[in-house]
């Protein structure tokens, strides 16, 4: 090794060490608990065993999985379509950008979960929004907003709404104001040069985005439980019921596993398509 | 079970004491949130001159999961009741002696020999409570069973708690089953009431349902008889609490100590002040929870010892049915029933 090198390797090693005791080890522990039996109170025990990747086969399983995946999707092209035409706005406002990308990430100050009560209160059927209407007299029975899939749709775009503005933004900035110029001398309208230049220059991002949207909506559960009103059961509750309620943490290993799996090929399958389309 | 994750804990964060851990003997107490007055720690520190870490959880696999590796660090522990036995199994508890406790005797007479513990050899009684209906007075007929809630015209304000035990139970006594069921017909047979009543719902809630029912965007509702206390608290000319006709789950959660514990004598007196009859009645008081102490009962307040929510009479009580242990392939039945049910 080049001094040069064994700088680098000293610099790295913390980082290395600190990602291989927070997420290998633990990860090693989920993918040896999913190969054990259930404990009877909780916990595993031995004899070693493929059943709790077996079980997950159950169309009932297969279900949870498609409708997690497809509210997600959902998800994600709300997100990208309410978070582009703002990111090009941000990255086009000039001096005023870093105050618009700070009231963006403004709301990450609160938690998640507070920002969710907070919807409920405006969502509630005694919440302001039926209150203010049926004191307008636009409607004279509350609407049912809260407690169905439409609230859960509301409530994963909005929390991970910041999540697809950031890349949108950092790709969209980097664009040379000089290629639209262009584009206008050429004679294109500026909707032209939208889906013809901004657009496509912008894939990167928009892939950005969506992955990190899609799949933390894939895992969450805290959504459908407070806004859905657990009427649906998507792969985070599955896994974490396992872990309280049922008492079978090698089911929810196993299936937390075969999440984190999908997620992965997923990614791969998105890189792919990307490379192909540029 | 999450039945308390609801008491906001207020008191639990003021209550719990991280304590100077240099200084003399310390014990180690693992609570449910909002089990004790917010001085009750303090007054037997001073009393004893022993330190208390005390801790809480919000439910019983919270702690056993902790407890479980027989190296938690805890000596003190409150588990339910059908938790008591598996841990027992387990090895994880230690006998209680009862030479080192002088107020044993005022235990109410039922407590003092419980079906899940009959000689109190593992654990001490502590509190109790159950599940029934919370609802609005204006509904007529004010909803007396659990088939009530099986009504299409209150469709979109009823709601169940979140937890597969409650519900199933439910609906097993609404069949007439016992609520332990462990039989697959009973138990397909009550999921199948579970998924006929879920279009009616207006969601699962469990804790949040106090909020929402005091607001009046629920009509009726399963809850735990210690939130429909709080609510009814909040709105008394409005609420009201039934204890349903076909029968309900009682539990109850009970002081145990720890094999792994080290410190048995100051465990003992932990226990022992916590059945003194007066300390036991100042906890009720600011908790507003069912004691399991009879004399500790005869010092509240008549307001609350007449509150037939908290302290239904007997012969309402014993409609009840206790919550026991399931069987490992009971559990997962229920499990995968409930998992069908929601995914329905």
């Amino acid at each position: 090794m080049t001094p040069a090198n064994r700088l680098r390797a000293l610099f790295l090693t913390p980082a290395a060490a600190v990602m291989l005791a927070t997420l290998g080890v633990p990860l090693a522990i989920v993918a040896t608990y999913s190969f054990l039996s259930r404990g009877a109170y909780g916990g595993v025990e031995i004899p070693w065993t493929q059943e709790n990747y077996t079980r997950l086969l159950d169309p009932l399983y297969g279900g949870i999985f498609l409708r997690s995946a497809w509210i997600s999707l959902l998800a994600t092209v709300g997100c990208l379509v309410l978070a582009f035409p703002l990111a090009l706005f941000i990255a086009r406002s000039g001096a005023r950008k870093n105050l618009y990308l700070a009231l963006v990430i403004l709301p990450f100050w609160t938690s998640f979960l507070i920002r969710l009560y907070a919807w409920m209160f405006l969502l509630r059927d005694t919440g302001l929004i039926n209150t203010a209407l049926e004191a307008l007299g636009v409607i004279h029975a509350p609407l049912p907003m809260l407690y169905n899939e439409g609230a859960v749709l509301l409530g994963l775009i909005y929390g991970y709404l910041p999540f697809a503005v950031l890349p949108l933004y950092a790709t969209l900035e980097r664009q040379d104001p000089a290629l639209l110029d262009a584009a206008a001398d050429l004679g294109a309208t500026p909707v032209h040069a939208l889906f013809r230049i901004t657009i496509p220059l912008s894939m990167p991002g928009i892939w950005a985005a969506a992955i990190l949207v899609f799949v933390p909506c894939v895992g969450t559960y805290i959504v459908s439980d407070l806004l859905g009103g657990s009427k649906t059961v998507l792969i985070g509750n599955l896994v974490q019921n396992q872990f309280t309620s049922s008492r079978d943490w090698p089911f929810g290993a196993a299936a937390s596993l075969v999440l984190i799996g999908a997620a992965i090929g997923m990614l791969l399958l998105m890189r792919k398509s990307r490379e192909e389309l540029l | 079970m999450n039945r308390r994750r609801f008491l906001e804990s207020s008191a639990a964060a003021a209550t719990l004491a991280l304590v100077d851990c240099t200084s003399g003997p310390r014990l180690n107490v693992y609570n449910w949130s909002d089990y004790v007055a917010p001085d009750t720690v303090a007054n037997f520190e001073h009393e004893t001159g022993l330190r208390v870490r005390y801790g809480t959880y919000e439910s019983n696999q919270e702690m056993l999961a902790q407890v479980l590796s027989g190296n938690s660090g805890w000596d003190v522990i409150f588990p339910s009741a059908d938790f008591l036995g598996p841990m027992r199994d387990l090895g994880l508890l230690a006998p209680i002696q009862h030479s080192l406790l002088t107020n044993l005797n005022s235990l109410d007479p039922v407590f003092r020999a419980p079906p899940w513990d009959p000689e109190l050899q593992w654990s001490v009684p502590y509190m109790y409570g159950a599940t029934g209906i919370l609802y609005q007075k204006q509904l007529m007929p004010a909803p007396q069973s659990w088939a009530d809630l099986w009504n299409a015209k209150l469709a979109g304000k009823i709601t169940m708690l979140d937890d597969a035990t409650e519900v199933f139970g439910a609906c097993l006594k609404k069949l007439g089953y016992s609520l332990n069921s462990a039989d697959t017909a009973e138990l397909r047979a009550a999921a199948q009431e579970a998924r006929k009543q879920k279009p009616l719902l207006r969601a699962y809630l469990n804790a949040e349902v106090r909020d929402q029912a005091v607001a009046g965007d629920v009509a009726a509702a399963q809850a735990w008889a210690v939130t429909a206390a709080q609510a009814i608290a909040a709105a008394p000319d409005r609420l009201a609490f039934a204890y349903p006709r076909e029968g309900f789950v009682r539990f109850a959660d009970n002081i145990a100590i720890l094999r792994e514990s080290r410190r048995i004598e100051a465990a003992h007196r932990w226990i022992d002040y916590l059945l003194r009859p007066a300390v036991a009645a100042a906890i009720v008081e600011t908790t507003h929870t069912a004691t399991c102490n009879g004399t500790a009962y005869s010092l509240l307040p008549e307001s609350i010892r007449k509150d037939p929510v908290l302290y239904p009479p007997a012969d309402v009580l014993n409609r009840g049915e206790w919550l026991l242990p399931q069987s490992t392939g009971s559990q997962r039945l229920r499990d995968r029933l409930w998992t069908e049910m929601k995914s329905a």
